[in-house]
Protein backbone atom coordinates (compact mmCIF):
# COMPACT_ATOMS: atom_id res chain seq x y z
CA UNK A 1 0.00 0.00 0.00
CA UNK A 2 2.83 2.42 0.81
CA UNK A 3 4.39 1.46 -2.69
CA UNK A 4 1.64 2.57 -4.29
CA UNK A 5 1.33 5.54 -2.20
CA UNK A 6 4.56 6.39 -3.27
CA UNK A 7 4.59 5.59 -6.70
CA UNK A 8 1.14 7.88 -7.22
CA UNK A 9 2.46 10.53 -5.34
CA UNK A 10 5.76 10.45 -7.38
CA UNK A 11 3.43 9.94 -10.70
CA UNK A 12 1.29 13.18 -9.66
CA UNK A 13 4.79 15.29 -9.36
CA UNK A 14 5.77 14.10 -11.97
CA UNK A 15 2.43 15.07 -13.77
CA UNK A 16 2.92 18.34 -12.16
CA UNK A 17 6.18 20.07 -12.61
CA UNK A 18 6.19 18.49 -16.54
CA UNK A 19 4.92 21.98 -17.49
CA UNK A 20 7.76 24.13 -15.58
CA UNK A 21 10.69 22.87 -18.03
CA UNK A 22 12.14 25.80 -19.79
CA UNK A 23 12.66 24.49 -23.41
CA UNK A 24 14.66 26.44 -25.45
CA UNK A 25 12.17 28.27 -27.91
CA UNK A 26 15.27 29.29 -30.43
CA UNK A 27 15.76 27.98 -33.61
CA UNK A 28 19.00 29.05 -35.36
CA UNK A 29 19.55 27.97 -39.17
CA UNK A 30 21.38 24.44 -39.64
CA UNK A 31 24.00 24.89 -42.31
CA UNK A 32 24.09 22.86 -45.19
CA UNK A 33 20.27 22.13 -45.14
CA UNK A 34 19.30 24.55 -48.09
CA UNK A 35 17.16 23.14 -50.98
CA UNK A 36 18.03 25.94 -53.34
CA UNK A 37 19.67 25.71 -56.61
CA UNK A 38 23.52 25.75 -55.78
CA UNK A 39 24.53 29.31 -56.94
CA UNK A 40 27.68 30.04 -59.15
CA UNK A 41 30.24 32.47 -57.50
CA UNK A 42 30.52 36.38 -58.61
CA UNK A 43 33.75 35.65 -60.02
CA UNK A 44 35.74 33.04 -62.23
CA UNK A 45 36.84 32.37 -65.69
CA UNK A 46 33.80 34.04 -68.09
CA UNK A 47 33.32 36.61 -65.40
CA UNK A 48 34.50 40.16 -64.96
CA UNK A 49 36.79 39.15 -62.07
CA UNK A 50 38.53 36.25 -62.63
CA UNK A 51 39.72 35.53 -59.18
CA UNK A 52 38.30 36.46 -55.51
CA UNK A 53 40.73 38.61 -54.80
CA UNK A 54 40.69 40.80 -57.71
CA UNK A 55 36.63 40.96 -56.86
CA UNK A 56 37.52 41.55 -53.39
CA UNK A 57 39.81 44.41 -53.62
CA UNK A 58 37.14 46.36 -56.47
CA UNK A 59 34.35 45.25 -54.07
CA UNK A 60 36.67 47.54 -51.41
CA UNK A 61 37.55 50.39 -53.53
CA UNK A 62 33.93 50.70 -54.02
CA UNK A 63 33.31 50.94 -50.74
CA UNK A 64 36.02 53.03 -49.36
CA UNK A 65 34.51 55.51 -51.77
CA UNK A 66 31.18 55.80 -49.40
CA UNK A 67 34.14 57.51 -46.78
CA UNK A 68 33.45 60.90 -48.10
CA UNK A 69 36.57 62.01 -45.23
CA UNK A 70 38.54 60.27 -47.56
CA UNK A 71 37.65 60.54 -50.31
CA UNK A 72 38.25 64.53 -50.09
CA UNK A 73 41.27 64.80 -48.08
CA UNK B 1 36.80 36.41 -45.65
CA UNK B 2 34.38 39.63 -47.04
CA UNK B 3 31.20 39.98 -44.57
CA UNK B 4 28.76 41.96 -46.56
CA UNK B 5 26.25 44.02 -44.40
CA UNK B 6 24.01 47.24 -44.62
CA UNK B 7 24.39 50.17 -41.89
CA UNK B 8 22.08 52.98 -42.06
CA UNK B 9 23.25 56.16 -40.11
CA UNK B 10 20.00 57.52 -38.82
CA UNK B 11 22.01 60.85 -37.91
CA UNK B 12 22.22 61.46 -41.94
CA UNK B 13 18.85 59.38 -43.23
CA UNK B 14 16.93 62.56 -45.01
CA UNK B 15 14.21 60.81 -45.95
CA UNK B 16 14.53 61.50 -49.51
CA UNK B 17 13.36 57.79 -50.34
CA UNK B 18 16.36 58.00 -52.78
CA UNK B 19 17.13 54.29 -51.79
CA UNK B 20 13.97 52.92 -52.67
CA UNK B 21 13.60 54.69 -55.57
CA UNK B 22 16.97 53.47 -56.67
CA UNK B 23 16.29 49.63 -55.99
CA UNK B 24 12.51 49.99 -57.58
CA UNK B 25 14.27 51.04 -60.84
CA UNK B 26 17.20 48.74 -60.51
CA UNK B 27 15.24 45.62 -60.39
CA UNK B 28 12.15 46.50 -62.01
CA UNK B 29 10.46 45.70 -58.44
CA UNK B 30 6.27 45.58 -59.08
CA UNK B 31 4.08 47.80 -57.49
CA UNK B 32 3.05 46.70 -53.88
CA UNK B 33 6.73 44.72 -53.29
CA UNK B 34 8.84 47.18 -51.75
CA UNK B 35 12.25 45.44 -51.25
CA UNK B 36 13.47 48.57 -49.52
CA UNK B 37 11.37 51.14 -47.09
CA UNK B 38 11.96 54.38 -45.77
CA UNK B 39 10.83 54.74 -41.74
CA UNK B 40 10.48 57.87 -39.54
CA UNK B 41 10.41 57.49 -36.35
CA UNK B 42 9.05 60.60 -33.75
CA UNK B 43 7.74 61.80 -37.16
CA UNK B 44 7.79 66.27 -36.70
CA UNK B 45 9.06 66.32 -33.02
CA UNK B 46 11.83 68.80 -33.60
CA UNK B 47 14.94 67.18 -32.74
CA UNK B 48 13.43 63.54 -32.49
CA UNK B 49 12.48 62.98 -35.58
CA UNK B 50 15.10 60.13 -37.04
CA UNK B 51 14.58 58.05 -39.94
CA UNK B 52 16.55 55.16 -41.22
CA UNK B 53 16.22 52.91 -44.44
CA UNK B 54 15.36 49.27 -43.99
CA UNK B 55 15.71 46.51 -46.07
CA UNK B 56 16.75 42.67 -45.30
CA UNK B 57 19.69 42.71 -43.39
CA UNK B 58 21.71 39.94 -44.44
CA UNK B 59 21.35 38.67 -40.75
CA UNK B 60 24.12 36.12 -39.42
CA UNK B 61 21.97 33.99 -37.96
CA UNK B 62 19.06 34.61 -40.30
CA UNK B 63 15.48 34.17 -38.81
CA UNK B 64 14.35 33.17 -42.30
CA UNK B 65 16.15 31.01 -43.14
CA UNK B 66 15.64 29.26 -39.77
CA UNK B 67 11.74 28.94 -40.24
CA UNK B 68 11.14 28.19 -43.78
CA UNK B 69 9.32 25.01 -44.61
CA UNK B 70 10.82 24.03 -48.01
CA UNK B 71 14.77 25.19 -46.80
CA UNK B 72 14.61 27.37 -50.15
CA UNK B 73 17.02 30.03 -48.08
CA UNK B 74 21.06 30.07 -48.40
CA UNK B 75 23.96 31.93 -47.46
CA UNK B 76 26.68 32.72 -49.83
CA UNK B 77 30.61 32.67 -48.90
CA UNK B 78 29.98 36.74 -48.25
CA UNK B 79 27.09 36.45 -46.02
CA UNK B 80 24.63 37.65 -48.68
CA UNK B 81 21.17 35.70 -47.42
CA UNK B 82 19.31 34.71 -51.15
CA UNK B 83 16.82 32.55 -51.84
CA UNK B 84 15.12 30.27 -54.46
CA UNK B 85 11.63 31.38 -56.23
CA UNK B 86 11.41 28.06 -57.60
CA UNK B 87 10.94 26.40 -54.25
CA UNK B 88 9.66 29.14 -52.14
CA UNK B 89 5.31 28.13 -52.16
CA UNK B 90 4.70 31.97 -50.83
CA UNK B 91 3.89 30.24 -47.19
CA UNK B 92 5.07 33.72 -45.14
CA UNK B 93 6.48 32.41 -42.25
CA UNK B 94 9.71 33.97 -43.15
CA UNK B 95 7.52 37.77 -42.97
CA UNK B 96 6.62 36.64 -39.78
CA UNK B 97 10.08 35.36 -38.63
CA UNK B 98 11.74 38.26 -39.91
CA UNK B 99 12.92 41.55 -37.32
CA UNK B 100 12.49 43.93 -40.55
CA UNK B 101 9.79 43.01 -42.02
CA UNK B 102 11.53 42.52 -45.14
CA UNK B 103 10.01 39.60 -47.13
CA UNK B 104 7.64 41.03 -49.25
CA UNK B 105 4.88 38.98 -51.23
CA UNK B 106 3.22 39.86 -54.70
CA UNK B 107 -0.14 39.54 -55.35
CA UNK B 108 -0.58 36.89 -57.68
CA UNK B 109 -4.10 36.32 -58.22
CA UNK B 110 -7.50 36.90 -57.01
CA UNK B 111 -8.63 37.08 -53.23
CA UNK B 112 -5.54 37.68 -51.93
CA UNK B 113 -3.39 35.13 -53.52
CA UNK B 114 -0.07 35.50 -52.19
CA UNK B 115 2.78 35.10 -54.70
CA UNK B 116 6.48 34.04 -53.80
CA UNK B 117 8.79 35.89 -51.91
CA UNK B 118 10.49 38.63 -52.89
CA UNK B 119 13.12 40.67 -50.82
CA UNK B 120 16.14 42.34 -51.46
CA UNK B 121 19.08 40.39 -52.89
CA UNK B 122 21.97 42.83 -51.79
CA UNK B 123 22.11 43.54 -55.12
CA UNK B 124 23.43 39.53 -55.94
CA UNK B 125 20.63 38.19 -57.91
CA UNK B 126 20.07 34.80 -57.24
CA UNK B 127 20.70 30.85 -57.78
CA UNK B 128 19.93 31.19 -61.65
CA UNK B 129 23.23 31.94 -64.10
CA UNK B 130 24.64 35.70 -62.76
CA UNK B 131 23.39 38.22 -65.24
CA UNK B 132 21.13 35.82 -67.28
CA UNK B 133 17.49 36.01 -67.92
CA UNK B 134 16.03 34.28 -65.68
CA UNK B 135 17.99 35.59 -62.96
CA UNK B 136 16.53 39.53 -64.10
CA UNK B 137 13.28 38.50 -63.99
CA UNK B 138 13.11 36.80 -60.87
CA UNK B 139 15.20 38.62 -58.54
CA UNK B 140 16.65 41.69 -60.73
CA UNK B 141 19.81 42.67 -61.78
CA UNK B 142 23.20 41.11 -60.29
CA UNK B 143 25.48 44.38 -59.76
CA UNK B 144 27.73 42.35 -56.82
CA UNK B 145 29.01 39.75 -59.91
CA UNK B 146 29.53 43.20 -61.61
CA UNK B 147 31.92 44.72 -58.83
CA UNK B 148 29.26 47.14 -57.81
CA UNK B 149 27.26 47.60 -54.63
CA UNK B 150 23.78 47.68 -53.68
CA UNK B 151 22.48 50.87 -55.83
CA UNK B 152 20.59 51.82 -52.59
CA UNK B 153 23.54 52.68 -50.94
CA UNK B 154 25.72 53.94 -53.81
CA UNK B 155 22.92 56.02 -54.90
CA UNK B 156 22.37 57.52 -51.49
CA UNK B 157 22.91 61.11 -51.34
CA UNK B 158 24.21 61.74 -47.82
CA UNK B 159 25.82 58.24 -47.53
CA UNK B 160 23.37 57.23 -44.53
CA UNK B 161 23.34 53.81 -46.44
CA UNK B 162 25.88 52.10 -46.27
CA UNK B 163 27.00 48.73 -47.73
CA UNK B 164 29.85 46.34 -48.12
CA UNK B 165 32.20 44.41 -46.61
CA UNK B 166 31.65 44.65 -42.84
CA UNK B 167 35.06 45.89 -41.75
CA UNK B 168 35.12 48.64 -44.28
CA UNK B 169 32.37 49.77 -42.87
CA UNK B 170 32.68 49.85 -39.30
CA UNK B 171 36.32 51.94 -40.28
CA UNK B 172 33.76 54.56 -42.04
CA UNK B 173 31.38 54.88 -39.23
CA UNK B 174 33.52 54.82 -36.77
CA UNK B 175 35.68 58.36 -38.00
CA UNK B 176 31.99 59.52 -38.18
CA UNK B 177 31.25 59.28 -34.79
CA UNK B 178 34.68 60.24 -33.28
CA UNK B 179 34.57 63.46 -36.32
CA UNK B 180 30.87 64.26 -35.18
CA UNK B 181 30.88 62.64 -31.64
CA UNK B 182 27.63 61.59 -30.83
CA UNK B 183 25.18 58.59 -32.92
CA UNK B 184 26.93 55.97 -32.36
CA UNK B 185 24.21 53.37 -32.15
CA UNK B 186 23.30 51.59 -35.44
CA UNK B 187 19.65 50.63 -35.55
CA UNK B 188 18.82 47.01 -35.93
CA UNK B 189 22.98 46.39 -36.21
CA UNK B 190 22.52 44.28 -33.13
CA UNK B 191 19.55 42.38 -34.22
CA UNK B 192 20.74 41.34 -37.46
CA UNK B 193 25.05 41.01 -36.73
CA UNK B 194 25.06 40.41 -33.10
CA UNK B 195 26.02 36.84 -32.23
CA UNK B 196 23.66 34.58 -31.67
CA UNK B 197 23.74 33.75 -27.54
CA UNK B 198 23.41 37.70 -27.04
CA UNK B 199 20.07 39.02 -26.11
CA UNK B 200 20.29 41.95 -28.28
CA UNK B 201 17.21 41.76 -29.53
CA UNK B 202 15.69 45.12 -29.73
CA UNK B 203 16.61 47.67 -31.67
CA UNK B 204 18.98 50.55 -31.04
CA UNK B 205 16.21 52.91 -31.25
CA UNK B 206 16.00 53.91 -27.62
CA UNK B 207 18.81 55.88 -28.13
CA UNK B 208 16.43 58.66 -29.98
CA UNK B 209 15.18 60.99 -27.23
CA UNK B 210 11.22 60.54 -27.13
CA UNK B 211 8.85 63.23 -26.36
CA UNK B 212 7.86 63.80 -22.78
Amino acid sequence: MKKLLISLVSLAALATFAGCGEQPQTITAKPGTSAAKPDDLPYGEGKLYADRNAWQLQLRARADTQNEYKRFN
Amino acid sequence: MARMKFICDAERCIECNGCVTACKNEHDVPWGVNRRRVVTLNDGIVGAERSISVACMHCSDAPCQAVCPVNCFYKTEDGVVLHDKDLCIGCGYCFYACPFGAPQFPQAGAFGLRGKMDKCTFCAGGPEKDGSKAEIEKYGRNRLSEGKLPACAEMCSTKALLAGDGDVLSDIYRERVMRRGRGGDLWGHATAYGRPDTKATAPAVQSIPQKS
